[in-house]
C-alpha cells in the first residue's frame, strides 16, 4: 500500500460513523493455542530409541545375511580368457578379432560347483563399463512402437531410427545394441544342460510393455559386417517381441555401469564337485571400451542373490546404535543432566560462573 | 513587514506572467461557481485511484513485476532451457513449478489490489455537499470538480483542496484538525479572507462568482500561492485560507470553500509516497545462502561438464557415436563443446537446488502469520480504543524476533499526552494519594507492596485532573494549617496562566483551549479547588471563587492583568502581574524549580523552602513533572517604575525578546514560594513493565523526543528507562558558555565553539565509561544542537557511536524528525543492528521509514506515523507481544523452515549428482520428470508451511515471563553459518545414502525368481526413502506436533503412494514410459521393504545422534525450558503472576551493592533528580523539514490567538509574523 490510499483510509477509519466492533475473534487458530504434544529429545528417550533401533536391526541383518549365505554362486570372467593367444595383447588386437566376422568366437569354459546348487539355479552375464544408464542410450527407445502403437515419430530412437528412409522396429539404441553372447552347457558327460529362457524378463515387462503383434522389421542385423565394425545381435523377424525375452530384459536398462542381467534358467541341480562345461559363444564387443564380461551361475533365496551388503548394513547400524545407546546409559548413569535446571540457562550460567561457557 | 513584501513580489510576478500572453503555463485559473469556464482547464477529476493495475495491465505487468525477482528470472531461465534439446528433462519438470509458483504470486496480488480498489471506491463514494442550481446536493466526493462550491460540515473531512471562503463563525474563523497529516491533535486555526465572509447561504453563494488564480499543483503543505480576483479586486491568498484534504472540520458547525485542487493533484496526494519496501535481514542472509547454493550448483556442474567432455568417446560404440547426424552434445570430435552443452544440461537437471517454492512458501507463512496471527491476537487488542494490532507488512515478521535497538517516540508513544493534575505541595505539605506508573513499576522491582488508596466515591473524575486527597476538596483547605497560602497557590493556578476559554461558562461545560495540556490540567485543577476561571478579556482573568468567606457562597472576581512574562525555554517560568478589585497589585510566577529558588526572597519569609524540595525531590523520583508556585506582593510605585521599562523594551524594535527576559528579571525576584505541583504526563499502561521485560530480552531503548530534555529526563524515569542508580552522561546545549557564545553573534564561531564542546565531553564520557567497570548501567542524555555535531560522520560518529553502545539507554531530546532518523541510521548501518523504530506522528515518519522496523500507534487520532509503518499496536505495551513472541516465534520459524528448505532441496538434488557420475557424466536424470516437478510443490510443500505456522518452542506467556529466550533471536543463534553447514552436512550424509543404499542393494538379484532391477526401479525406490525421510526429518525437526504437523506429514507420504500407484497404473505413453508398473515390481520384491526401512533411519541416525549430543551437552535455552515445562510442570500462569515468579527464581539477586559501590567510585555528580515540564512540544514539521520551509514553531500560538478573538488587540501587528512564515517560499 502506498502513502496515497494512506491518508484515505485514515479518512475512513477516523470517520465519526463507529464501525461494529474490531475485537478479533477467539480461536484456538488464531491465537495459536492449538493443542500440540511437545517431543522432547530426553537422554531416556535418545538412549531408548538407539536401544530399539539396535533391537530391530540386528536380527533383520542376521537373517538377510543368513538368506544370502546359502546362495551358492559361481563366477567366471571370460572377456580375456576366451580371446585367442595372437589377440590377447592389444586393444587393437583385441577389437580385430571380435570384430572379424570370420574368426572362430566359441570359447569352452569348465566350472566346478563348489557347493550343492539346487535347482532352479540361474544364469546371468555381467557386463562392465558398460553405460546402460547414459543418457543418449537410455531415451533411445520408442515404447509405443514396443507395445504395438502406431508411432508417428521415432525421433528419441535416433540415430537408429530409419534405415534407408523405413522404420526400425524395435527401434533405438538400445535394442541395437542387444548383447548376443550365448552360452551353452552340459555335463562332464556331455550330456547337454537345456537353458530355459522362459519366465527370465519381468511378467510386467512381458505382458504390458511389449506386444505379442509387434515384429522385428527393418532391423540392422548385420552388426557383425557393418563397416563400423561393432557388435549387437540379430533378431529374427518371425519372432515377436514378447517372446524374445533377451531382449525384454535388456530393455531394463540398468542403474549402474556396472550389471547383471538374467540369461536363463537351469531347472537342475548340481552336487559339490560337478563340472559343468560352457561354450561360451563370445562375440559381443566389450573390448573397445574395456568392459569386463562375466558369466554368472547362482542359485537364489528366498531375498534373491547372493547380496551380503544388506545384510551387513543392518547388522552394522544395529550394533553402532546398541553401542550408542550404551554410551549414551553410561554417561547417563555417570553424568545424569537433570532435565530443565535452570542453572543451565544462559542468563543464569553468566551470572552465577562468571563464564560464557558451552554456546555462544 | 514580511507580507507585504511576499505579496506585492506575487503580484509582480503575476503582472509578468500575464504580459507573457500565456497565462496558464505558469498560473492556474479557476473560475468559482462556473463549470462551464472550467471545463476548457481540462482539471483532473476528485475520484482517486490507488490499485496498482487495472484489468488489462494485470497480467502483463504482474508478469513483470514477478520477473523482477532474480529467483524467478532464474526459473524463468531454467524453464527456457528445458525446453531445448540440452535439457536432459522433460519441460514439464521445471515449468510445472514455475507455473504454480507464479500462479500463486498473481492471486495475491490481485487480491491485494482488489481491497486497494474496493478502499478507493468507499472513499470515492462519500458524500459531500455541493453546491448547484441555489441548493447545497449531496454528491459523491468522486463527482467533485474544481470551481465547485462545497460545504463540509463539523467533523466531516475535506474532500478536497478548498479554498476557505466562509465560516458559520461569524468572524470567519474555523477549527481544523490536521492530524492525518502531521499527527499533531491540536487544532488549527484557519480564517477566511474577510471579503468572503458572507458568503455562505445559499442566495449568495449563488452570486459568488471569483476567480482562483494560484500556483499549479505542488506537494508544499505549508505554502500556497496564489490570488483571488473578485468583484475586480486581487486579494492574495495565505495558506491560511487554504483547507487541505485529509483535515476534517472541528468546533465548527460548518464552512463553505471552492475546490481548487482535486484528487490526486491534492497536496496530500502530491505527498503520497510508496512505502519504501524493506526486506528483512534473515531475507538477505537467504540471499547469501543462494548464493553457497549456486556455487554449489556451478561446481558441480562443472564437474560434471568437464567428466562429460573427458568421458566422451567412440569407444562406447553403443552409443552410436560414430552413426552419422551426431548431434554436437555428444561429438566426440568437439570436447568443449560436449562439455559447455553438457553444463546447460546439469544446470537443468540440477535446477532443484534452489527451492523454487521457497519464497512463495515463505510468503505464504508470512501472510498467515501476519493476517491470522499478529493481526488477531487477543493481547494485542486494545479494548479502550478498539484496535487489534495490524502488519501491515507480511515481510518483516521474523525481523520482528532479531530487535537490539528500538527508538522510541515520547508523546503519544511512551506517554498518553494526557496531563493530569496529580499531587502538590502547599506550604510545606503534601497533598494527594495517588500512586504513579512509576512507583507501581519500583514497587514491582524491588517486590514492596504498595498500598493503594481506594478511591473515594465523590473523587472529581475528568481530563487532566486525577488528584486524589480529601483535604483540599470540597472546600475542606480552609481547615488545613496555612489556608491562607492555599488559597494564593489556587489563585495562582487560576490566574497566572495563558488558557483562554470555550463553550458554557459553567465548569461542566467550559473547554480550555491551552498551549499544553500542562497549563490545561493546572486550570482545571484551580476549578475543582474552587477557583473557577471563567473567562478572559484582554486586560483581565475571570474567576468565580467559591468558599472565599463562607461555604456556598460565590463570588466572581474579576482580576486585571497588567503584564504576562511568557514563558520560552531560557526563562523557565510565566508570570502575571495582576491588579486586585481592591487594588492589591500581586506577581504571580509558576516555574522550574531551579529558577524559581534562585529568586526567593530571604528564608524567613519561605518557610518551606527545604520540605518542599524534598518533596520537589519526591515527586520527580515518582515520574512527576513539577513546577513551583510562587507570588511576590508589589507595591505600586515600584510597578509602575517598572513597567515603564517594561513597555519600552516591549517596543523594542531590536533584541526585543532578550530585553523583555531583561526587564522581567527585575521584577521576578524576591518571591515567596508558596508550593509545588506535580502532573503526571500519563505514561501509557503497562509501560515501565513492558521496558524492563524488553530490556531483560537485551533489547536496548532509546528515547527520542522533540521535548526538553527535563521532560524527556522525566519520562525516562517514569518509563524506568533511568534510574537514580544510573551513572547519567548529560551533554546539553543549553548551558550558560554557550549561551555565551551564541550572544556574540557570530555562527561560525558559535558552532566550532559547540563543536569543540561535544568533543570534548564525548571523548571524556568515554573514558568515564572505560574507566566504570562494566557492572555499571550507563546512560546518555544528549540534546539535538549537540546530536548534529556528534551524528558528524567525519569526526564524532565514531566516539559517539562507542559511547551510545556502552549506553544501557540513551534519551535525546530537541530532536527534529530528521534527526530521529539520523540517529537511527547510525545504529542501522554505523553499528549494523537491528532496528526498531515506534511513534505515533508525522515527526517520527522518518525515523520509522529509516529503521528496519517501523511500528505507528494506533487508535489514535494521527494516521502518519501508522501509515509510514510496518506493524500498527494500539499501546507500547504490546511491544511485548510483538517481539517476544510474535516476532520470536516467527525468527525461529523461518529459519527453519529455511534451512530446512535448503536441506531437503540439497539432498535430493546430491543424489541425481552422485547418480550423474555414475552415468558418464551424460546428465540422465534419475527420476522420473514428474517425481521431480513434484517434489518440491507437492510432496513436501505443506509439512513446511504447517511447520511455519505452527510451531511452537515455549507458549506464549512463557516466552514473555523468560524474556531472556529472545537473545537468541538478536544473536541469530538459529540462523548462523555454523546452523547451515551442520543442515548442510546432514543434506549430503543423507544424499549419500539416498544414492548408494539403494543402488548397491539392487546390484544384486532380487526374490528368488533371480530376475533384476532396472534404472527406474532403484529411482523409484531411492525416491520413496527420500520423501519418507525428509517428511520424518521435518517432524524431528518440528518443537510442538498438532494435528496438522501429522496430516501433513503422513498426507504427503500418503500423497507419494496414491500418486505412484495411479501414475505408474496407468500407462501415457508421452509422459511415462518408464515407471510403468514400476511400484507394483518393486512391491513385489523384499528389497523394497527392506530398504524402506533401512535408508530413512540411518539417513535420519546422523541427525538424530547430532540432536542427542546438542540437547544433552549443548542444550539451548528454550530447551531448558520446554524440559522445565516438562517435566517440572511450571504452569502457564497469569502474566503477571508467572513474571515475579520468574524473577524470583531466575535473577540471581543483581548485586545491587556491587553496582551501588562501582557508583560511587565514578567521578561526577549523583543525579538529584526532579522533573519539570512546561511548554509543548514544538515540532518542526516533517514534511516542512523536507521541504526546507521554516514552518511554524508553534502552531498554536497562544497570543495570536487572542489577538484574532479580541481584534480590538491590534490586529496589524500580529498578522504579521504569521504571514511571514509562509514568506520564504517565494
Amino acid at each position: 500500500m502506498n502513502g496515497a490510499s494512506t491518508s484515505e483510509t485514515g479518512v475512513v477509519t477516523g470517520s465519526p460513523v463507529k464501525k461494529e466492533s474490531r475485537r478479533p475473534k477467539y480461536t484456538k487458530f488464531t491465537q495459536q493455542e492449538l493443542p500440540a504434544c511437545k517431543p522432547l529429545l530426553t537422554p531416556g528417550w535418545v538412549i531408548s530409541i538407539f536401544l530399539i533401533v539396535g533391537i530391530i536391526f540386528i536380527p533383520i541383518g542376521v537373517v538377510s545375511l543368513l538368506a544370502s549365505n546359502k546362495v551358492v554362486q559361481i563366477v567366471h570372467r571370460y572377456d580375456q580368457t576366451c580371446l585367442p593367444a595372437n589377440a590377447t595383447t592389444t586393444k587393437d588386437a583385441q577389437l580385430s578379432y571380435i570384430q572379424n566376422p570370420g574368426t572362430d568366437k566359441k570359447c569352452p569354459v569348465t566350472l566346478t560347483v563348489p557347493k550343492q546348487m539346487k535347482s532352479p539355479v540361474y544364469v546371468y552375464y555381467e557386463l562392465d563399463h558398460f553405460y546402460q544408464n547414459h543418457r543418449r542410450y537410455v531415451k533411445s527407445v520408442s515404447s509405443a512402437q514396443l507395445q504395438g502403437n502406431n508411432v508417428s515419430s521415432l525421433s528419441d530412437c535416433k540415430p537408429e531410427d530409419y534405415v534407408n528412409g523405413l522404420p526400425i522396429t524395435p527401434c533405438g539404441l538400445i535394442a541395437w545394441s542387444l548383447f548376443n553372447d550365448s552360452f551353452s552347457f552340459s555335463t562332464v558327460s556331455n550330456v547337454s544342460v537345456p537353458v530355459n529362457k522362459n519366465g527370465i524378463a519381468w511378467k510386467s515387462d512381458v505382458q504390458k510393455k511389449f506386444g505379442s503383434n509387434v515384429f522385428p522389421k527393418n532391423f540392422p542385423n548385420n552388426n557383425l559386417t557393418d563397416p563400423s565394425g561393432i557388435g549387437g545381435a540379430n533378431l529374427s523377424s518371425s519372432l515377436p517381441l514378447d517372446q524374445d525375452e533377451d531382449l525384454i530384459v535388456w530393455m531394463r536398462t540398468a542403474a549402474l555401469p556396472n550389471f547383471r542381467k538374467l540369461w536363463g534358467k537351469i531347472e537342475q541341480d548340481f552336487q559339490p564337485g560337478d563340472t559343468i562345461n560352457v561354450v561360451i559363444l563370445n562375440q559381443y564387443n566389450t573390448y573397445s571400451f574395456e568392459g569386463k564380461k562375466k558369466l554368472v551361475l547362482s542359485t537364489t533365496s528366498w531375498l534373491g542373490g547372493k547380496n551380503i551388503f544388506m545384510g551387513v548394513a543392518y547388522l552394522t547400524i544395529g550394533v553402532l546404535c546398541i553401542v550408542l545407546a550404551l554410551v549414551f546409559l553410561l554417561i547417563h548413569l555417570r553424568h545424569p543432566r537433570p532435565l530443565g535446571d535452570p542453572s543451565y540457562l544462559s542468563w543464569n550460567r553468566k551470572n552465577s560462573h562468571g563464564t560464557d561457557n558451552l554456546r555462544s | 513587514m514580511g507580507s507585504f513584501e511576499s505579496r506585492s513580489r506575487w503580484e509582480t510576478r503575476s503582472e509578468q506572467t500575464n504580459n507573457s500572453n500565456n497565462p496558464q503555463e505558469d498560473v492556474r485559473v479557476i473560475h468559482c461557481n462556473d463549470p462551464q469556464a472550467n471545463a476548457a482547464s481540462k482539471f483532473k477529476g476528485n475520484s482517486i485511484s490507488t490499485t496498482k493495475y487495472n484489468i488489462l495491465t494485470f497480467f502483463p505487468k504482474g508478469l513483470f513485476e514477478q520477473f523482477r525477482r532474480v529467483a524467478n528470472l532464474y526459473f524463468l531461465m531454467i524453464a527456457i532451457l528445458s525446453t531445448t534439446p540440452v535439457s536432459p528433462v522433460q519441460p514439464v519438470t521445471n515449468v510445472g513449478p514455475l507455473v504454480l509458483v507464479l500462479a500463486v504470486s498473481l492471486i495475491k496480488e490481485a487480491f491485494e489490489d482488489r481491497k486497494r480498489f474496493l478502499n478507493d471506491r468507499v472513499i470515492n463514494a462519500s458524500l459531500i455537499d455541493v453546491f448547484q442550481d441555489r441548493s447545497w446536493i449531496k454528491t459523491p466526493w468522486s463527482q467533485l470538480a474544481v470551481g465547485d462550491i462545497v460545504k463540509v460540515n463539523q467533523d466531516q473531512y475535506f474532500p478536497a483542496d478548498i479554498l476557505f471562503l466562509a465560516s458559520t463563525n461569524a468572524d470567519g474563523i474555523s477549527y481544523i484538525e490536521t492530524s492525518n497529516l502531521d499527527g499533531e491533535t491540536n487544532l488549527k486555526i484557519r480564517k477566511a479572507l474577510e471579503r468572503t465572509w458572507d458568503y455562505f447561504d445559499e442566495e449568495n453563494v449563488s452570486k459568488f462568482k471569483g476567480i482562483i488564480e494560484c500556483e499549479h499543483p505542488n506537494n508544499s503543505l505549508y505554502t500556497f500561492v496564489g490570488n483571488l480576483v473578485f468583484e475586480k479586486q486581487t486579494i492574495p491568498i495565505t495558506p491560511n485560507q487554504i483547507l487541505l484534504r485529509g483535515c476534517s472540520l472541528r468546533n465548527t458547525d460548518s464552512i463553505v470553500g471552492a475546490v481548487v485542487f482535486t484528487g490526486h493533484e491534492t497536496k496530500v496526494m502530491m505527498n503520497a509516497m510508496d512505502v519504501p519496501s524493506k526486506r528483512s535481514t534473515l531475507e538477505r542472509k537467504l540471499d547469501k545462502l543462494i548464493l553457497l547454493l549456486f556455487c554449489i550448483l556451478f561446481s558441480i556442474c562443472l564437474v560434471g561438464a568437464i567428466g562429460s567432455g573427458a568421458f566422451i568417446s567412440i569407444q562406447y560404440w553403443y552409443l552410436g557415436l560414430t552413426l552419422p547426424s551426431i548431434e554436437e552434445q555428444y561429438d566426440p570430435r568437439n570436447r568443449f563443446l560436449v562439455a559447455i552443452l553438457a553444463f546447460f544440461t546439469l544446470v537443468t537437471l540440477y535446477a532443484n537446488i534452489i527451492p523454487i517454492s521457497l519464497y512463495v512458501s515463505i510468503e505464504m507463512i508470512k501472510f498467515i502469520q501476519s493476517n491470522q496471527f499478529i493481526n488477531n491476537d487477543l493481547h494485542m487488542f486494545h479494548k479502550d480504543s478498539g484496535t487489534p494490532a495490524l502488519a501491515r507488512t507480511s515481510n518483516l515478521n521474523e525481523e520482528l524476533g532479531q530487535i537490539e535497538y528500538i527508538f522510541s517516540d515520547k508523546t503519544g508513544t511512551l506517554t498518553r499526552n494526557l496531563m493530569e493534575f496529580f499531587k502538590c505541595s502547599i506550604a510545606g505539605v503534601m497533598y494527594g494519594t495517588g500512586i504513579t506508573e512509576i512507583q507501581r513499576a519500583a514497587a514491582h522491582r524491588t517486590g514492596l507492596r504498595l498500598e493503594e488508596t481506594p478511591q473515594a466515591e465523590d473523587a472529581i473524575k475528568e481530563k487532566g485532573f486525577n488528584f486524589v486527597d480529601k483535604r483540599l476538596m470540597s472546600g475542606r483547605w480552609r481547615h488545613e494549617p496555612n489556608p491562607e497560602v492555599c488559597k494564593e497557590f489556587f489563585r495562582c493556578l487560576a490566574v497566572c496562566h495563558t488558557v483562554l476559554t470555550e463553550g458554557e461558562e459553567t465548569p461542566d461545560k467550559i473547554v480550555y483551549q491551552a498551549a499544553s495540556p500542562d497549563e490545561a490540567a493546572l486550570v482545571t485543577a484551580a476549578k475543582n479547588f474552587g477557583f473557577f476561571f471563567y473567562a478572559r478579556s484582554p486586560t483581565a482573568v475571570r474567576v468565580r471563587e467559591a468558599h472565599v468567606e463562607k461555604l456556598g457562597q460565590v463570588v466572581d472576581v474579576e482580576y486585571e492583568i497588567l503584564n504576562v512574562l511568557e514563558f520560552n525555554s531560557t526563562r523557565k517560568r510565566q508570570s502575571v502581574i495582576c491588579r486586585y478589585p481592591d487594588g492589591r497589585l500581586v506577581l504571580y510566577c509558576k516555574g522550574a524549580d531551579t529558577v524559581i529558588y534562585e529568586r526567593m526572597a530571604d528564608a524567613e519569609l519561605n518557610l518551606y523552602k527545604e520540605v518542599t524540595r524534598d518533596h520537589l525531590e519526591k515527586f520527580g523520583v515518582d515520574g512527576l513533572r513539577t513546577l513551583c508556585l510562587a507570588y511576590r506582593e508589589l507595591d505600586a510605585q515600584l510597578y509602575e517604575a517598572w513597567n515603564e521599562k517594561f513597555i519600552q523594551a516591549k517596543s523594542a524594535l531590536r533584541d526585543r525578546e532578550k530585553k523583555l527576559d531583561e526587564v522581567g528579571e527585575l521584577i521576578e525576584k524576591e518571591l515567596i514560594l508558596l508550593g509545588c505541583t506535580a502532573i503526571e504526563d500519563k505514561i501509557q499502561e503497562g509501560v515501565p513493565t513492558c521496558i524492563e521485560t524488553l530490556s531483560r530480552a537485551g533489547i536496548k531503548i532509546w528515547v527520542l523526543t522533540g521535548d526538553k530534555m527535563e521532560t524527556a529526563i522525566n519520562i525516562g524515569y517514569a518509563c524506568s528507562l533511568l534510574s537514580n542508580d544510573m551513572k547519567q552522561f548529560i551533554l546539553n546545549s543549553d548551558v550558560k558558555t554557550i549561551r555565551d557564545v551564541e550572544d556574540r553573534g557570530d555562527p561560525l564561531e558559535t558552532s566550532r565553539v559547540l563543536e569543540d564542546w561535544v568533543a570534548k565531553h564525548l571523548q571524556d564520557f568515554v573514558n568515564k565509561a572505560e574507566q566504570g567497570a562494566s557492572e555499571m548501567d550507563l546512560a546518555l542524555i544528549i540534546d539535538g544542537r549537540c546530536l548534529m555535531y556528534a551524528l558528524d560522520p567525519k569526526k564524532l560518529r565514531k566516539t559517539f557511536l562507542k559511547l551510545s553502545m556502552m549506553c544501557k539507554a540513551v534519551v535525546c531530546c530537541r530532536v527534529s524528525p530528521l534527526q530521529k532518523a539520523q540517529v537511527t541510521t547510525l545504529i542501522k548501518d554505523d553499528a549494523k543492528k537491528i532496528t526498531l523504530s515506534i511513534g505515533d506522528g508525522a515527526n517520527d515518519v522518518s525515523m520509522i521509514q529509516a529503521a528496519h522496523i517501523g511500528v505507528g500507534i494506533s487508535g489514535q487520532e494521527g494516521m502518519q506515523a501508522v501509515m509510514a509503518s510496518d506493524f500498527a499496536i494500539a499501546q507500547f505495551r504490546f511491544l511485548t507481544d510483538l517481539l517476544l513472541v510474535h516476532g520470536r516465534w516467527s525468527y525461529i520459524r523461518i529459519t527453519k523452515v529455511v534451512a530446512y528448505f535448503f536441506y531437503k532441496n540439497l539432498a535430493f538434488t546430491l543424489t541425481q549428482f552422485w547418480f550423474t557420475l555414475y552415468t558418464g557424466f551424460s546428465g540422465q536424470r534419475f527420476y522420473d520428470d514428474w517425481f521431480q516437478s513434484l517434489y518440491n510443490v507437492l510432496f513436501t510443500a505443506l509439512p513446511v508451511i504447517v511447520v511455519g505456522i505452527f510451531d511452537k518452542d515455549v507458549s506464549a506467556s512463557r516466552s514473555k515471563a523468560c524474556p531472556q529466550l529472545y537473545k537468541a533471536g538478536i544473536d541469530n543463534l538459529y540462523f548462523k553459518w555454523r546452523v547451515i553447514v551442520v543442515w548442510l552436512i546432514a543434506a549430503t550424509f543423507q544424499s549419500l545414502i539416498f544414492f548408494f543404499l539403494p543402488i548397491t542393494c539392487a546390484q544384486f538379484p532380487q526374490n528368488s525368481p533371480g530376475r533384476m532391477l532396472g534404472v527406474w526401479d532403484v529411482s523409484t525406490m531411492a525416491y520413496t526413502c527420500i520423501l519418507i525421510t525428509v517428511n520424518l526429518r521435518l517432524m524431528m525437526a518440528s518443537s510442538s506436533l498438532t494435528k496438522w504437523h501429522h496430516i501433513s506429514v503422513g498426507g504427503s507420504i500418503a500423497a507419494w503412494f496414491v500418486f505412484i500407484f495411479i501414475y505408474s497404473g496407468v500407462q501415457i505413453s508421452f509422459i511415462q514410459d518408464n515407471i510403468y508398473l514400476v511400484i507394483y515390481t518393486l512391491m513385489s520384491t523384499w528389497y523394497f521393504w527392506f530398504t524402506i526401512i533401512l535408508v530413512p533411519l540411518v539417513a535420519l541416525s546422523g541427525d538424530l545422534l547430532f540432536m542427542a549430543v546438542q540437547g544433552w551437552f549443548f542444550p539451548y535455552d528454550y530447551q531448558i525450558i520446554q524440559e522445565e515445562d516438562k517435566y517440572h510442570h511450571v504452569e502457564d500462569k497469569d502474566d503477571n503472576e508467572q513474571q515475579t515468579e520468574m524473577m524470583a527464581i531466575f535473577h540471581s539477586p543483581t548485586p545491587e551493592d556491587r553496582r551501588m559501590n562501582a557508583m560511587s567510585q565514578l567521578p561526577g555528580e549523583r543525579s538529584k533528580h526532579t522533573g519539570f515540564s512546561f511548554d509543548s512540544p514544538g515540532f518542526e514539521s516533517f514534511f516542512a523539514l523536507q521541504e526546507g520551509v521554516g514552518t511554524p514553531a508553534k502552531p498554536w500560538d497562544i497570543a495570536r490567538r487572542a489577538s484574532m478573538r479580541f481584534p480590538q488587540r491590534g490586529k496589524g501587528s500580529s498578522s504579521s509574523p504569521k504571514t511571514s512564515l509562509f514568506q520564504r517560499n517565494y
